[in-house]
């Protein structure tokens, strides 16, 4: 009897919570009003060098009402490398199911938060990411490629090809590449190489390897630029035994 | 009221609910293919009325199209078609295409009805009730495709088993096989459920079985492609499934690829994509069934509920077994459960009050998720998973099919020019031409291949296919969609317009 007692309010409890669930999540959802409000807000804030960083990076619906700055969609805040961004927006919906702010993240790579604006169920807080200045950015793409389930803008280079550019030393070189599309997942494909120069002299090898795990697709290689002229010619050679995969590097110079 | 008719009236209740909700829902990719399919068939039965002999010797000119599975639901969606459509002209293409699949899925309210009846007229009742109340079921129970037939076909199988002649069983189990390949594993539960039946019952059960090697006659009679060369037709058949290609799918923010698969898929995509209450009910089911098979003397149809359900579900287990389409491909786990989930309800109420109280609040949830969902059924996920937005955060498949891109459909027929170009992406032509024929888009709005090809762009969020968004922006020239379907903020198709375009917005980035 006890354990019918039980089963029974246990029942009655999971049917009364999951109604309450369901029939409130629509208050912990922005209202159109309320992206009106924070893009308004954006508007009049946002400058040159800004970006948006929406959270969590499914909530795209940011793209249909912000207009005053890049909307960006990283998925790791942590390593995501904001290039060229000073002032980060995070545009965020902290009321969702599972929601986990970014805030540690961001700390963690020394941002620091201006104050928190709220919008409705919106929640939108400016980060200054204290970048180290850029001194090139080597690749300067407009073209965007997804590699690693992020839109990046990067430069197609077919392997087998070189891809050579004047710029700014700087101190360090930052190479980042990576297999667009889902041939990135191709198993058993051999890697992808690119060998960095600046003025013929080597700084470094990035290895490519085909993607085993969601995540990891977007290599990374920072390597001191040796003391010279204050312009290099840099160049990227990309190499595999296998040719067939669209590829994408996006480089710069930090000073 | 008899337990039957009850039964009866469930069934039809089922089909006429399924047929009135059913001309919001998209037309599947694969539905695409069955309606290209039936159109074939249904020539050829024109034929056969014409020129019986000349349309038996050219069954494989007319049958080799979607010859990865068996005739009868394509063979009932053409004559459906060719009665209703043609003949008649007093149903619209689709609704006549799709309305055998609703006979289906009267026919698993009808028999889930029976083995509910069997413990009592409240598991009658609610044993449809549970399996229906579920925006994922509910979804299935509209397309003409074959998962709501073959989950139940393996229903029916059930029922002809426990209490039907052996020539029942033979016709019950041959519509089965003539429905899917998931039919091939019904004898081997059916043998083992005899096998553990008790003795005096053991005997009559195994005498019933040879009457199994008949069925295959109806998969032969509905499926005219075997009229020709039978062995080379059933080996392509059985290739085709032994050897199924893997699609990615999207999982706990990993997509999968390529076996082996994590064991517990199948039970967790149920566990989040369902209402919470079901779920939980679903599992006490399953574990009353397991702890009911301990008993030294169990009872045969709770046994077999519980082998069936298995083996729905077995294959998935396996770690090999492709995993794609949601929760569809094991339908019958979840069907065979809701008769002893019903009971269990039943038996939890301390009262004919409280047992109406808690069914109601068991059911709520549920019919929240249709009436908030519906048509959207591949993206709708329950409460364990935080709902779509939740599952979201979690990296859950967004959805499958393409069918959501009704939600779109109304903004470009009002937006498009006259002439325009659309890429419609995961949309296959077959569909595309649907929703033309069925005046749901424009009939001058053309497929483009590519958004390189196209003025307009209606992309389906899936994790796989993110490329195509940065690509839409290389071609368009804009990162800024024009409208899109967002469920619960949730993009599920996002629509780019060219810049100057109608519809397009006003400048961004």
């Amino acid at each position: 009897m006890g354990l019918r007692k039980a089963a029974f309010a246990a029942l009655i409890a999971a049917g009364a919570g999951s109604l309450l669930f369901d029939l409130t999540l629509g208050l912990r959802l922005p209202s159109d009003a309320d992206w009106a409000e924070a893009a308004g807000a954006l508007r009049a804030q946002a400058a040159a060098g800004d970006a948006v960083q929406i959270w969590p990076a499914w909530a795209e619906r940011a793209r249909l009402f912000v207009d005053a700055a890049p909307v960006l969609a990283e998925e790791d805040p942590l390593a995501a490398d904001y290039l060229g961004v000073k002032r980060l927006w995070v545009l965020s919906l902290p009321r969702t199911p599972f929601y986990r702010s970014p805030e540690g993240a961001l700390r963690a790579r020394g941002a620091t938060p201006a104050a928190d604006q709220r919008f409705g169920a919106l929640l939108l807080r400016a980060w200054d990411l204290h970048a180290a200045p850029i001194a090139a950015d080597l690749t300067a793409s407009r073209e965007m490629h997804e590699v690693d389930y992020v839109a990046r803008a990067c430069a197609p280079v077919a392997i087998g090809g070189r891809l050579a550019v004047r710029g700014a030393a700087g101190r360090v070189l930052h190479l980042r590449a990576g297999v667009i599309g889902e041939r990135a997942y191709g198993a058993g494909k051999p890697p992808v190489e690119v060998q960095a120069f600046a003025d013929g002299v080597s700084l470094g090898t990035l290895e490519v390897p085909a993607t085993v795990r969601d995540g990891t697709g977007w290599r990374r290689l920072d390597a001191q630029v040796p003391g010279g002229p204050a312009e290099r010619e840099f160049a990227f050679a990309v190499s595999s035994t296998d040719r067939s995969r669209p590829f994408c590097l996006q480089a710069w110079t930090t000073r | 009221m008899t337990g039957k008719g009850l039964a009866r009236g469930l069934g039809f209740a089922t089909a006429a609910a399924m047929a009135l909700t059913q001309s919001s829902v998209g037309f599947v990719r694969d539905e695409g293919y069955y309606f290209t399919a039936a159109q074939g068939y249904e020539a050829w039965l024109r034929l056969l009325l014409h020129a019986p002999l000349q349309a038996i010797a050219e069954t494989e000119r007319y049958w080799s199209y979607n010859f990865e599975h068996p005739g009868l639901t394509k063979l009932l969606f053409a004559a459906s078609h060719l009665v209703f459509t043609t003949w008649l002209g007093i149903l619209p293409d689709a609704l006549a295409w799709r309305l055998p699949a609703f006979a289906f899925a009267g026919l698993l309210s009808y028999w889930l009805c029976l083995l509910g009846l069997s413990r009592s007229r409240a598991c009658g009742v609610l044993a449809p009730l549970l399996f229906w109340c579920a925006e994922r079921t509910f979804f299935h129970g509209h397309l003409a495709c074959f998962d709501i037939p073959i989950c139940a076909m393996w229903a029916g199988v059930g029922v002809a088993w426990l209490r039907r002649s052996g020539p029942r069983l033979a016709l019950t189990y041959g519509v089965a096989l003539a429905v899917k390949h998931n039919a091939w594993f019904l004898p081997p539960v059916l043998l083992v459920h005899a096998l553990l039946l008790p003795r005096e019952q053991r005997a009559f059960a195994l005498r019933r079985l040879p009457w199994l090697l008949l069925s295959p006659l109806v998969l032969f009679a509905a499926w005219p492609l075997l009229w020709h060369h039978p062995l080379r037709h059933l080996g392509a058949w059985i290739s085709f499934h032994t050897r199924h290609v893997h699609y990615a799918w999207w999982y706990f923010g990993q997509v999968l690829r390529a076996p082996p698969f994590p064991i517990e898929y199948p039970v967790v995509v149920d566990a989040l994509a369902l209402p919470l209450p079901l779920v939980i009910l679903l599992g006490a089911a399953g574990i009353s069934l397991l702890l009911h098979f301990a008993r030294l003397r169990p009872d045969p149809q709770r046994l077999l509920e519980l082998g069936l359900a298995g083996a729905a579900l077995l294959p998935f287990l396996l770690r090999t077994t492709p995993i794609f389409g949601g929760i569809k491909h094991w339908l019958a786990f979840v069907a065979l459960l809701t008769p002893e989930a019903a009971s269990l309800l039943v038996r939890a109420a301390p009262s004919a009050r409280a047992l109406v109280v808690a069914a109601v609040l068991t059911l709520l949830p549920g019919l929240w998720q249709i009436a908030h969902v519906h048509p959207y059924g591949t993206s709708a996920y329950g409460e364990l998973a935080g709902d779509i937005p939740g599952a979201a955060t979690l990296g859950m498949q967004r959805q499958y099919w393409s069918n959501d891109v009704t939600g779109v459909l109304p903004w470009l027929n009002a937006h498009c020019p006259q002439g325009a170009r659309v890429y419609f992406h995961e949309v296959n032509v077959e569909s595309y031409q649907t929703y033309v024929r069925m005046g749901m888009l424009r009939a001058d709005i053309h497929y483009a291949p590519g958004p390189e090809q196209a003025d307009y762009a209606a992309l389906q969020w899936h994790r796989e296919f993110r490329d195509r968004e940065p690509q839409t922006w290389n071609a368009f020239g804009t990162r800024r969609p024009a409208t899109g379907l967002y469920l619960d903020e949730v993009p599920q198709i996002v629509v780019y317009a060219r810049p100057g375009l109608p519809g397009a917005p006003e400048g961004g980035r």
